[in-house]
């Protein structure tokens, strides 16, 4: 700001004092010789910081706030972040219900009725379950997870054969593992 | 076995099952008092304070205001007295000149006892609502605190074996302490015995149904149980770590029946069907509408409905006597309400009214459209407060006490709760838990 404000008073000087017919070139030159002398802005780059993955669940201890949860929710589901006014007002909704439990699984079930929630296809799961189970996990948890729930959901999952993604997903959603972090 | 025996022996071990205590799913031992007098308690609650002066004293402006000498009860059905004649502000159409009227034939003074000065316990706000729902002195309670000491609901729920949709606390709204009274956070009792919360004025706005009000419904059998059976690997996974979280402990079924009950909210709030009073034009008496829907839906044991605007009396004394008016058009509807709209509980319900606090005996400084002045809550006029209750085995036309008279405190309004639905008081009373001195009003 400051080092525009110089450059234009600069500019102004000069064109005053010079004669009409050398105006242009020389305010031309001045110009290209100031702009010269201006500081380079840095580029400015947006990017997502890598997130550490958990060791274990047991370095959660920490439980969310109703508005981390809607946020880290909404954007776990539609991967996309969601509006400060949606956070706040969804907030306020389950304040206004005795039972969280139940209220986040009305709030999920809503979710799941809305379009953009980005779900694997039933197909991809069954395809590679162990995949599925490592993403899942790692969406919903930040960890990966141990041999023995790999195999304990695998099985689970290839012997219920009305359970899908949102299913699972949404078994995620209101467990209590993701109450923390 | 001969047939003989085998009735001697099935009526032994029955005798037995109903002699020997009662195991709850804690674990923990409690001995059945068998005393219930009603199958169903609703207790509400006026927070914000009523000022002694014009509820029981029936003196409106009479006391209130200087130089203005009418005198009047404005709370007919719960209270047995003439109306003001004069000054009439409380009212509906353009400045409440239209008193609302009656909806009780009799008065629930004349259905019931009256405790005409009760000691209050606390003169702030939430502090009342605290000593009312826990039974004690709240001298440690923090605002915006979880209730230190056990709730009502949570010794119905752990005392009496009651289930987690047979207790029910209906809000005013989300401000403050409100939407965390429905359970405290005392290590032997807690969210485990809590109860199901509305503040519905909230739940089923329409920014709330926008989020809630359009959830997707999935198959309880094929979708539903391995949902949960995943869930419960989930969360038995989690415990290993030491990490647990205790729920409200709504079973399945009861958490599909409340779903169903907020479906139907949705649609009826939608379609302006809820059961609301006659007329209907503060928040107070939506709750109440609301409150009436969850008495229908769910016949709860026990329901504590918490009315709040009467509190307008700290900036505006007019707006005061309207919400006074109001409240007790509210309580006329649900009394109503439950006698005629829902068999199941007419006829033994009971009702019990009590306000979280009074007001000052002087009053502000703060003069309102008619040039009255304001009342806050914070001197011993405030600690004056009432409880009134009707219902089964309840003495009709009677009244206890009398002004500067007091008998019974705010505390007592918890035990009588439960002794109305089959908790002896002396096993509550033996934790030390309640206030010194608190006693149940039944007999």
């Amino acid at each position: 700001m400051n080092t525009q404000d110089s450059t234009e008073t600069s500019k102004t000087r000069v064109v005053e004092t010079l004669k009409p017919a050398k105006e242009i070139i020389l305010a031309a030159l001045a110009t290209g010789a100031l702009a010269s002398c201006r500081k380079e802005e840095p580029e400015v780059i947006y990017d997502i910081n890598n997130v550490q993955l958990y060791g274990s669940a047991a370095e959660k201890d920490k439980l969310k706030t109703n508005e981390q949860y809607v946020s880290i929710l909404f954007t776990n589901l539609f991967q996309t972040a969601i509006s400060s006014e949606a956070a706040f007002e969804l907030n306020q909704c389950l304040l206004s219900i005795g039972d969280q439990e139940l209220a986040r699984e009305v709030l999920i079930s809503n979710f799941f009725n809305q379009q953009g929630v980005q779900l694997p296809a039933v197909e991809e799961m069954n395809a590679d379950p162990d995949s599925f189970i490592i993403d899942t996990y790692k969406r919903f948890f930040v960890r990966i997870p141990s041999e023995a729930e790999i195999t304990w959901v695998r099985n689970f999952i290839q012997s219920n054969p009305y359970l899908t993604p949102e299913l699972v997903y949404f078994a995620f959603a209101i467990s209590n593992e993701y109450l923390y972090y | 076995m001969k047939r003989r025996s085998f009735i001697q022996r099935t009526a032994l071990t029955a005798a037995g099952a109903l002699a020997s205590p009662y195991i709850l799913p804690s674990g923990r031992l409690f001995s059945r008092s068998g005393n219930r007098s009603a199958d169903h308690v609703v207790l509400v609650m006026f927070a914000g304070g009523v000022r002694h002066q014009e509820s029981i004293g029936m003196r409106y402006l009479d006391d209130a205001q200087i130089g203005e000498p009418y005198p009047g009860n404005i709370m007919y059905n719960m209270l047995t007295g003439a109306p003001p004649t004069q000054k009439i502000v409380y009212g509906t159409g353009e400045g409440g000149i239209n008193p609302i009227p009656a909806i009780l034939n009799q008065s629930l003074h004349q259905q019931g006892t009256l405790y005409s000065e009760v000691t209050a316990l606390s003169t702030g706000h939430y502090g009342g609502l605290n000593s009312i729902l826990q039974g004690a002195s709240v001298d440690a309670q923090g605002l915006r605190q979880r209730p230190q000491k056990p709730t009502i609901f949570e010794y119905l729920r752990r005392h009496g074996g009651y289930s987690a949709s047979d207790v029910w606390f209906v809000g005013n709204g989300i401000g403050g302490s409100i939407p965390l009274l429905n359970h405290s956070e005392h290590p032997d009792y807690g969210v485990k015995y809590g109860a199901n919360f509305f503040a519905p004025t909230v739940t089923f706005h329409p920014i709330c149904e926008g989020y809630l009000g359009n959830g997707k419904v999935y198959h309880p059998e094929n979708e539903l149980a391995p949902m949960y059976q995943l869930k419960a690997f989930l969360d038995n996974t989690f415990q290993q770590f030491g990490n647990s979280l205790d729920a409200l402990g709504n079973t399945e079924e009861e958490k599909q029946n409340i779903k169903t009950f907020m479906d139907l909210m949705y649609e009826k709030t939608q379609n302006g069907t809820i059961a609301l009073p006659p007329v209907a034009d503060n928040g107070d008496l939506y709750t109440v509408g609301y409150a009436c829907e969850v008495l229908q839906h769910f016949k709860p044991a026990f329901l504590a409905v918490n009315l709040t605007a009467v509190d307008s009396c700290h900036s505006d004394f007019s707006s005061y006597l309207a919400a006074l008016h109001r409240a007790d058009h509210a309580v006329g509807h649900l009394w109503n309400y439950i006698q005629s709209q829902i068999p199941d509980m007419a006829g033994n319900t009971t009702i019990i009214i009590v306000p979280e606090c009074g007001r000052n005996d002087e009053p502000n400084a703060i003069i309102d459209s008619n040039g009255w002045r304001a009342y806050d809550h914070s001197d011993l006029n405030s600690l004056r407060i009432f409880g009134m209750m009707a219902g089964p085995q309840i003495d009709a036309n009677v009244t206890i006490g009398s002004e500067g008279s007091p008998v019974g405190k705010i505390s007592d309004v918890m035990l009588t709760c439960a002794d109305i639905l089959g908790i002896d008081p002396q096993t509550l009373i033996a934790t030390g838990l309640p206030a010194e001195g608190s006693a149940s009003w039944i007999n």
